[in-house]
């Protein structure tokens, strides 16, 4: 150990000491308060694994293997520019006892060898001594209390030299008290006290008002070493760790990837038992359940003590942290780490009947009963001191390999190669699938695959007997004959009262009723925020949903609804930790829709009392009114609940002439957080009968405040009427069926935008920010919700809603027009209309300033519609002359045309854009769908019709090695303004042949682009995304296009660390070609506050130089320009501006093909109607520059860099109605200290990423490279080895083009060892990659002509079909190629392939997903939902056993027999192929029996495809179902 | 996926609704247009795009919600189709016979815009009316509250009706004075049968009398009740009185007998429609019969000349006008149907005298010439430059003048408003220098304590949708000021 001394010294005088942490901290703390930024919005991901010992024993092994594996999972953490401090990682293993003995030993103490030592890693306050003894203090006298003997405190010995100089700022004082078990209890008891205890020194420790007090561990069983070094330097850091002595049976180990800057020691992982890497969703949700679950929870397990340990999650802990903590609840109350994980994070079943086991569905079922899932990507390692488990989530969205070594250790992680192994006697290699478990019993000395342990789970308990007593009501309720409510005048004038709008009927209501499917629409929101409208807007309209983008992935509700479940369960949750049938009396329902009568019969089914609480206030109720009935309200539903009712109903229904209707979303929240507080809510359903409700969206703020069933009564009565009137088809309980299913599609959509699967875990969770609701209301009536700039209060609510009452009860009974979602003169306004654009566009035609100042003056005096309309610019100093202003050519540089791709649009304005920005130096975006190739030569006219920035989207149509070539700059779009957390879809009509060229599909054929980008599942993802994509294009910056949302200015901070050089803000009212119409509406945030969260928070965590930020959504006139470079934005998006300048008038019929003037459109006839021109679009920049100079001069800057980032230059002119309580934009316009240091400096080289082998390769590939000569290259390679291949892939492009004339094995690259992730991504062709071993994730991404192949080494036993050679997410986006893999792939093998073709010898869940090209064959088992989604291609899977069809997703696929020659040959060729290249035993055999074994596969075929193929997929073509 | 019944001007061509043939139509005062038949309209409504900025309704004065009532034709249900166009507008019907639907919505219709020819909004609108009438849809609009106030509307036209229609809903006591014998303004008597049959105009009179709305007739304020009267026996007062003075040509020998004010002409024709026995045309004065008839005016008024004179059986029918059929400001519509039925246009073309012989007097002459005309002296015009309006100024052509023989001159060179200042004796009325009412913007409110102004008489001679939206939001910010005044009352 070095000596303290000289490092304090050093550290006093160094930037980094003690005033930089308190001024650091402060800084956090203020900026948490008043700016954007919200410390709970932190986001960790990272790299996980274990190693167990399958006997049992420890041994060093295991630990040097934890150790060895920490340092190969370097690349999936973040470093900070010290180069030292890492994001946290950490090791878990049992406590050496023999080492801690000789601990003791050494203070002179002879160890109680027939006592339990227990081991407390305590981190404590470094700098602050007397803090420090004040902890020593609490945990002595706590241990004491509890009855136990201390050993005394050992100083941790650490080397700081290996810290980075921020981490050792922050480090704590690290020391471990020993403790032996004097009371001789057992070692469970000892376990729980030693919880009971610790949980006690962290209250205590509070109540002194000491924060850095954090114990690590603290256990008899286990001992955690964590810190915020890198990886590879935890065994530096702690010599403990090397010492001989220190043995263990596991290692659980951890590398922590943040998007904090701040190096918080405490928030390393593992955790007390289990290390996570992903992120819980539903994490609100679920730590409200956990409040009322607890009182039971606790006192059952901990009786006395209870108290002590609530509450059971920590306030303030991260999703990991409060997961943790659960779990290890769950533990000390007697469940075994397995059951708990099941219980926690189980995998998905109610969709699964054909897969699963009835027992386990049983074991499901119960556990659905009494828990709600903890939903989201999670690998999980963890222990319970007996078992040791690696977990997967129940959509398998990290990977998690696994080997078992012949030496008899079981190493799982997230790469597989992280730990040297010996292949030849290696016994097993695997991977977890989803909600897959595999669990070593250390006692036993067993391990337990996922069938094995999940088996013995099942058969634990009676589950099948106790969940006998659940009562499905949906069969009763499927009998119901469906009644209007109200009929006649009275329903019209309850649907006018209720704010209903002929628009909402005709536009949302009657497509939902008609289709069973939401309505789409185009284009993008212009109208005014709710807050700001002058018109009655529900209460919904407040709420944003929100969605996941980059630490999480949304997901594909529609594909993959196997994972997803609206199961809704009613009853009396009795407490967790029962293991008794007794709880799970409960009744269930599939949806928590219930129409009109079913909503009576179910009351007829309900176990226990029912009370009804009406929720309306009386029409002449003063100032306060509603308030005092919220009160009511809320003090019946507790009185109803205390004296036993177990089903409350809230509804409006008794409002009438006088009486008002309470918003049903105010009265179910307040509800709801009313009794969570009182931790009454798990006793009681929550029913909720609204008017108002009619949309997903409503649905979804219903639900998401608490509510149990909705009962859309007025809805439905609506419907009723129409069929009435003959304008639907019915009958009503057919029609109400319709309704519901579109409902419960979209709130499937709204849950999977966020990365929610179920819905008991995303109920009561207000997973949603809103936009304008006051901060005390939301702190009373919605607590949790974010509401940052305030405004309209419960008084203001009250106000509107009498307002709209007063329209339906005393005025004309004509339904108010709309105008909400298309323009209406009588309606919300609209920022675009006709004036305005015919102005905008004669002032482009006819290049006329004057023309565009009229325009700009005309749009600012519109009503306010943004939040930027009510500040005000304010001037630098005296104006200057115009002459001293940037230029506006240098100024329109700074302008981008957002991406929209060819397929929205019509290729003539597709060109028109690409033209015009080229023209004046400034960007195009080519959105996503490639570019035709003929853009990459000048046109005749010398002009450049090729996009400089090119977008990688989540469907990767045409991204080619070639594309990404073409550029200054790659985007990754991880989501769009207009839907984000969406996927989209290209109907086939739209398929041109130009654009099924370029997307490398089947003209007619529909293309699907999938929600998250299959590769970015959080953010080491990305960095990897944006690690192949800098090495396909050595030149090019990356952007990173982020939708704003609250938590975005800390994605940022991670995606700008994951080495992104532009990040893009895009507002919630960009465009859209097509999108559900509540999507469009109800998404994301207005860029103002995303821009101004990212800028302030990537300043505060000294990144902001690091990034270009742009801005885009709604940038309307030079003084929007001006006020988003003010609040940080150096570029400027111009996407729908753009388009009217092209001749758009705002149809919005993007969706239906008919652009009537051309714009977005693939119709010939009405291209011929475009007449837009390079010109327009430069005239357009042009005045938006000249506008900005000017007023540049005006306030006395002189360049846009000035002004960048000056929100102090802002001032709020308005507070918006006087009916709102406060409309406080101050949180956006706070500067962060220091910033006014930062450099905006566009042109900076990009942020370069290290180096891979490629650099090798290139380098000794040079004669290939130079002079076409045909090379064979050999290396060794590990799993750090990241994206081989594909910088020497950028080479040949360059130097050959990607269609080339090389040989297929031109230059072939032999490597041996496991190969990182994205081995050939992007691969073009003459390249061959052969590994012998294995390979991670991504193999083959984009592969663009290349070859691949992996196959086991000659000395492995292993049975090729029965292990994994390759990771998850396989050909992803690949257009051409070979993948040769003799071996198991992972999940979402080929998924949206478009031309490579593969044989693998099996595949895990989603194979072939969206897959529109090229042909797989899979030789072994596949995983469920094969083929969802599959629209072009073709796939074989080899099937002797006839279970395939059973797993296969048939919604776009149709199967049959191989039976005609064209396809057989098709098969055996690259079987053939497969043999040679891998020297695979299963093909050969095969191939050796073809006549008979032809018959034992299956031709998948997408539906889509029937009609198109060149020959028949059958003898009989009846067999096929027509589509 | 439900039908889309819409966006359809991909696959189907603009139609209109049959028009009868020139020979035929020109014989009597029926109107020219037939109705389209269900099916066809529906058609032709599925046409709309449905935009999301809906041009056609920005350029609609009373902002009808076209692309829904549209929709739900296409859709078949037309009893909706009409509630939500007699939503926004009094006479639907009427608009959609007489607006300039290619000034205003058609011209700016974005399937228009684009080049695919517009929806034919007018017809359907029309149709959907009709229909509306046939089916026993259109009910008389009874009161649904009672406000215990009355409003004197002064002016039986499309604004006074308008505005009379709407306060007599919310339940105010309605009385309207109009000087002519019947209600209607110029939708009576100004405009011709075969632009607007008169019995789609009465049936209206009739249900809004039916709404308990009293109508004093034949009654002239100022005249036979002073202005002041009105005031005070009702709370408001709506003024709507048109504008009515001709505007007259001040060149030699004007005092020649067979010159007309186009006005006195139209009413006297439209007398006769009803049935009326009308002195002037017995004389024959009135009565274009047998004669050579010449029009002054490119305006719309200009065109109902023309063509009534066609059918009261004129020899020759000849418009003179002293811009080009581009620069005209008469419906373009109008123009089109009046040749086909035989008018002639002398375009360039500016009166300069009138001769009593077929020689043409001499209009260096100052003598006064006596007796019948015989014959307009015109001057044939250029266009100049563009003034600042943009529009471009007729220059005279010297030394081209040439006589047109006419036996019969109608004079339709608009109206100005008379001088109800004096003729009322309300010195504090204020009034613009053209002699309109001056109101405040969007209300109709003049600076008479609840005096109201809507119309021509704001406007100056304007189309009938616009008097409409005038009476409208006139009778709405009366309902706001009495729902104003309730509530400082409460408070």
């Amino acid at each position: 150990m070095r000596s303290e001394k000289i490092n304090l010294k050093s550290l006093e005088k160094n930037t980094y000491g003690k005033k930089w942490v308190k001024a650091e901290n402060e800084k956090r703390t203020w900026m948490s308060k008043n700016s954007l930024y919200r410390e709970d919005m932190e986001h960790a991901s990272c790299g996980v694994g274990l190693v167990v010992s399958l006997d049992g024993k420890p041994s060093r092994r295991v630990v040097e293997s934890g150790i060895d594996a920490l340092k190969a999972i370097w690349h999936r953490g973040a470093v900070d520019a010290d180069g030292k401090t890492g994001d946290g990682a950490g090791i878990h293993t049992q406590i050496p006892v023999p080492f801690f003995y000789d601990q003791v030993r050494r203070t002179g103490h002879e160890p109680r060898l027939d006592e339990l030592i227990a081991v407390g890693q305590v981190f404590l306050p470094r700098t602050d001594y007397g803090a420090q003894e004040t902890c020593r203090t609490i945990v002595e006298s706590e241990v004491l209390r509890m009855g136990y003997y201390i050993y005394g405190w050992r100083q941790v010995p650490v080397e700081v030299g290996c810290l980075g100089e921020k981490a050792n700022a922050t480090r704590p004082e690290i020391e471990q008290i020993l403790i032996s078990n004097s009371k001789g209890v057992d070692e469970v008891t000892f376990e729980r006290e030693l919880y009971v205890l610790r949980r006690r020194i962290e209250k205590s420790a509070a109540d002194a008002g000491i924060s850095d007090l954090y114990l690590a561990s603290l256990s008899c069983r286990s001992i955690i070493y964590k810190g915020m070094m890198l990886a590879e330097q935890v065994a530096v850091f702690y010599p403990d760790l090397m010492d001989e002595r220190f043995e263990s049976t596991f290692a659980i180990y951890h590398q922590r990837y943040s998007t904090n800057t701040f190096p918080q020691w405490w928030l390393a992982q593992p955790f007390r038992m289990l290390a996570h890497n992903g992120e819980i969703n539903t994490l609100k949700g679920n730590t409200n359940w956990m409040k009322s679950h607890e009182i039971r929870m606790a006192s059952s397990a901990f009786g006395s003590l209870a108290d002590d340990i609530k509450p059971i999650i920590p306030g303030g802990s991260s999703d990991s942290a409060a997961l943790d903590a659960v779990f290890e609840v769950l533990v000390r109350a007697g469940r075994s780490a397995p059951m708990a994980k099941t219980m926690l994070v189980p995998e998905s079943w109610s969709n699964q009947a054909k897969e699963l086991p009835k027992k386990w569905r049983d074991m499901y079922s119960y556990c659905n009963s009494i828990m709600e899932p903890w939903d989201g990507p999670a690998a999980l390692a963890m222990t319970d001191g007996r078992w040791v488990c690696a977990g997967l989530d129940r959509n398998g969205l990290r990977p998690m390999r696994y080997v078992v070594t012949g030496d008899g250790l079981l190493i799982a992680g997230s790469e597989v190669g992280m730990v040297p192994t010996d292949e030849a006697t290696i016994r097993e290699k695997g991977a977890l699938g989803p909600g897959q478990l595999l669990a070593v019993d250390m006692e036993e000395g067993r391990l337990f695959h996922d069938s094995e342990i999940k088996n013995k789970l099942a058969d634990s308990q009676p589950f099948g007997d106790w969940v006998s007593k659940i009562t499905d009501l949906d069969k009763a309720l499927s009998k119901v004959t469906e009644k209007a409510v109200f009929s006649g005048n009275e329903l019209r004038k309850r649907q006018i009262a209720a704010g209903y709008s002929i628009e909402e009927i005709e536009q949302i209501l009657a497509p939902m009723v008609e289709d069973a499917k939401e309505t789409l629409a185009s284009m993008g929101d212009d109208t005014p925020s709710a807050v700001l409208s002058k018109k009655y807007r529900p209460l919904s309209h407040y709420f944003r949903q929100n969605f996941s983008q980059v630490t999480n992935p949304p997901i594909d509700s529609l594909r993959e609804y196997r994972v997803m479940s609206l199961k809704t369960r009613f009853g009396n949750l009795k407490n967790v930790l029962d293991e008794s049938s007794t709880q799970a009396e409960i009744l269930v329902l599939d949806s928590p829709f219930v129409g009109n009568s079913q909503w009576k019969a179910l009351k007829k089914h309900f176990n226990a009392d029912l009370v009804q609480i009406d929720c309306t206030f009386n029409v002449n109720a003063g100032r306060g009114g509603l308030q005092a009935e919220l009160e009511r309200i809320r003090s019946e539903a507790e009185d109803a609940v205390r004296s036993g009712a177990g089903h409350l109903v809230l509804s409006d229904q008794l409002s009438n002439d006088i009486k008002v209707a309470v918003p049903m979303i105010l009265a179910t929240s307040a509800v709801h957080s009313h009794l969570t507080r009182k931790g009454l809510r798990t006793f009681c359903s929550l029913n909720v009968r609204s008017a108002e409700c009619i949309d997903p969206h409503y649905f979804a703020v219903l639900i998401g405040a608490g509510a149990t069933v909705v009962n859309a009564y007025l809805a439905e009565d609506t419907i009723a009427d129409r069929i009435e009137r003959g304008l639907l088809r019915g009958p009503l309980t057919e029609a109400t069926r319709r309704y519901q299913e579109a409902i419960d599609q979209g709130l499937l959509k709204i849950m999977a935008k966020m990365g929610i699967s179920v819905v008991s875990s995303y109920r009561g969770g207000l997973n949603f920010e809103a936009v304008g609701l006051s901060r005390a209301m939301c702190a009373e009536y919605f607590p949790g919700l974010m509401s940052r700039i305030s405004g309209i209060g419960v008084q203001g609510i009250q106000k509107k809603a009498i307002e709209i009452h007063r329209h339906g009860w005393f005025g004309q009974d004509v339904l108010p027009i709309g105008g909400f979602y298309k323009s209406r003169k009588t309606g919300e306004s609209h920022a675009w209309e006709a004036q305005t654009m015919h102005m905008m566009q004669t002032a482009c035609n006819r290049a006329s300033y004057d023309l565009w100042k009229q325009y700009s003056n005309r749009m600012q005096s519109n009503p306010p519609i943004h939040l930027r309309d009510l500040l005000a610019i304010k001037p630098i100093s005296e104006p200057i002359p115009l002459e001293e202003v940037e230029s506006i050519t240098s100024i329109r540089k700074r302008f981008v045309t957002p991406g929209m791709s060819l397929g929205a649009l019509s290729p003539e304005a597709h060109k028109t854009l690409n033209v015009a920005m080229n023209r004046i130096g400034a960007k195009s975006d080519s959105g996503e769908g490639g570019e035709d190739p003929a853009h990459f030569h000048p046109e005749p006219n010398g002009d450049n019709p090729s996009a400089k920035i090119k977008q990688v989207a989540s469907g990767r149509f045409g991204v080619t090695a070639e594309y990404l070539n073409q550029c200054e700059e790659l985007e990754i779009k991880v989501a769009q303004g207009a839907k984000p957390g969406e996927g989209g879809q290209l109907p086939g009509m739209k398929v041109t042949d130009l654009i099924a060229r370029l997307r490398h599909s089947t003209k007619g054929v529909t293309l699907i682009s999938p929600p998250p980008h299959h590769d970015i599942y959080s953010i080491e993802d990305l960095a990897q995304l944006i690690y192949d994509l800098k090495q396909i294009n050595p030149r090019c910056k990356v952007t990173v296009k982020l939708v704003a949302a609250s938590g975005v200015g800390t994605i940022a901070a991670g995606v700008a660390k994951a080495k992104a050089d532009v990040i893009l803000i895009s507002g919630h009212n960009g465009g859209t070609g097509a999108s559900p119409a509540t999507s469009i509406k109800f998404a994301g945030l207005p860029w103002e506050m995303g821009l101004t969260e990212a800028h302030q928070v990537l300043a505060m965590n000294n990144l902001r130089e690091r990034i270009t930020l742009r801005t885009d959504g709604g940038l309307r006139t030079g003084r929007d320009i001006v006020m988003a470079a003010m609040m940080g934005a150096e570029e400027f998006g111009i996407g729908t501006a753009a388009l009217i300048a092209m001749g758009c008038i705002m149809v919005r019929q993007c969706q239906s093909n008919t652009c009537p003037v051309g714009v977005c459109t693939q119709d010939e006839g009405l291209r011929e109607k475009f007449t837009g021109n390079a010109d327009k679009v430069v005239n357009l920049i042009t005045f938006y520059a000249q506008e900005v100079r000017e007023i540049l001069s005006e306030i006395g800057a002189r360049s846009v860099d000035e002004i960048i980032g000056r929100a102090d230059l802002l001032g709020q002119v308005s507070r918006g109605s006087d009916h709102l309580d406060d409309l406080d934009l101050n949180p956006l316009l706070i500067t962060v200290d220091g910033a006014d240091k930062i450099s905006y400096d566009r042109s900076r080289a990009r942020n370069e990423v290290p180096e891979t082998l490629d650099k090798q390769i290139v380098q000794d590939a040079e004669r290939f490279l130079k002079d076409g000569e045909k090379m064979q290259l050999s290396y060794a390679i590990q799993n750090t080895h990241r994206t081989v291949g594909t910088r020497t892939s950028s080479e040949i492009v360059q130097r050959f083009g990607m269609r080339n004339s090389l040989q297929e094995d031109h230059l072939v690259v032999k490597l041996t060892g496991s190969a990182g992730q994205a081995l050939g991504a992007f691969a073009a062709p003459g390249l061959k990659l052969e590994v012998s071993g294995d390979a991670n994730d991504y193999v083959g991404k984009g592969l663009s002509g290349g070859t691949i192949v992996i196959r086991p080494p000659m000395i492995s036993p292993l049975i090729a079909s029965e292990n994994t050679i390759i990771g998850n997410t396989v050909l992803y986006g690949a257009t051409d190629g070979f993948l040769f893999a003799s071996g198991r792939a992972g999940e979402r093998f080929a998924v949206r392939n478009s031309g490579a073709k593969v044989v693998v010898e099996g595949c895990g869940s989603n194979g072939c997903e969206y897959m529109t090209g090229g042909v797989a064959v899979v030789l072994g088992s596949i995983g469920s939902n094969f083929g969802a989604g599959m629209t072009g291609g073709m796939a074989y899977v080899y099937d002797p056993e006839n279970q395939a069809q059973e797993v296969m997703n048939m919604e776009s696929i149709v199967t049959a027999r191989v039976q005609i020659d064209h396809w057989k040959k098709q098969l055996k060729s690259l079987l053939q192929k497969h043999a040679v290249e891998t020297e695979s035993r299963r093909a050969q055999e095969i191939l050796r029996n073809w006549d008979i074994e032809v018959n034992n596969f299956v031709q998948v075929c997408p539906k889509e495809m029937l009609n198109k193929i060149p020959h028949p997929i059958s003898l009989n073509e009846g067999a096929i179902p027509a589509e | 996926m439900a039908k889309q019944p819409m966006l359809k001007f991909v696959n189907f061509e603009r139609q209109m609704p049959e028009k009868r043939n020139a020979g035929m139509r020109s014989k009597d005062f029926l109107e020219i247009y037939s109705e389209f038949a269900g099916k066809k309209a529906e058609e032709q409504a599925s046409r709309c795009s449905q935009c999301g900025v809906p041009y056609c309704q920005s350029h609609c004065p009373l902002h009808n919600n076209i692309p829904d009532w549209l929709k739900l034709t296409a859709e078949g249900r037309l009893q909706e189709a009409y509630e939500t166009s007699q939503a926004t507008n009094t006479f639907p019907e009427i608009c959609g016979r007489i607006c300039p639907q290619d000034r205003l919505c058609e011209g700016n219709c974005v399937i228009e815009q684009s080049g695919h020819e517009t929806v034919t909004i007018g017809a359907i609108e029309k149709y959907i009316t009709d229909t509306a009438w046939e089916e026993g849809w259109v009910k008389v609009n009874e009161p649904i509250n009672s406000i215990d106030q009355s409003v004197g509307i002064i002016g039986a036209g499309p604004g006074g009706l308008a505005a009379a229609d709407i306060l007599r809903q919310e339940g105010l006591a309605v009385t309207i004075y109009d000087r002519y014998d019947r209600a209607g303004g110029l939708l009576t008597y100004g405009i011709p049968g075969f632009k607007l049959e008169k019995d789609i105009v009465m049936r209206r009179n009739e249900q809004l009398e039916k709404s308990g709305i009293e109508f004093v007739l034949n009654t002239n304020i100022g005249v036979d009740i002073t202005f002041d009267e009105v005031r005070k026996k009702h709370d408001f007062v709506i003024v709507a009185t048109g504008v009515y003075k001709a505007r007259e040509l001040d060149i030699p020998n004007g005092n020649l007998k067979g010159k007309l004010a186009a006005l006195d002409y139209l009413t006297a024709s439209n007398k006769l429609s009803f049935g009326d026995s009308v002195k002037q045309f017995e004389r024959g004065l009135f009565n274009a019969d047998g004669k050579k008839v010449v029009v002054i005016g490119g305006g719309d008024t200009a065109m109902d000349c023309v063509r009534t004179a066609v059918r009261q059986g004129a020899t020759s029918v000849k418009c003179l006008y002293r811009r080009d059929r581009e620069n005209m400001p008469g419906s373009q519509r109008e123009v089109q149907n009046a040749e086909e039925e035989g008018v002639i246009f002398e375009w360039l073309t500016s009166p300069k005298g009138f001769s009593n012989n077929r020689q043409g007097n001499d209009l260096s002459n100052s003598k006064v010439q006596k007796g019948d005309l015989k014959g307009v002296i015109v001057q044939k015009m250029q266009l100049g430059d563009p003034d600042a309006t943009g529009r471009r100024t007729p220059e005279e052509i010297t030394g081209s003048e040439y006589l047109e023989e006419a036996d019969l001159v109608i004079e339709a060179l608009g109206f100005e408003p008379e001088d109800l200042t004096t003729l009322w004796d309300q010195p504090e009325l204020p009034v613009s220098r053209w002699g309109t009412i001056k109101v405040e913007y969007g209300t109709g409110k003049t600076n008479l304590e609840n005096v109201y102004a809507v119309g021509d008489i704001v406007r100056g001679a304007s189309l009938v949708v616009w008097a409409i939206k005038d009476g409208r939001d006139a009778a709405n910010a009366i309902l706001s000021q009495i729902e104003a005044t309730k509530v400082i009352a409460a408070e």
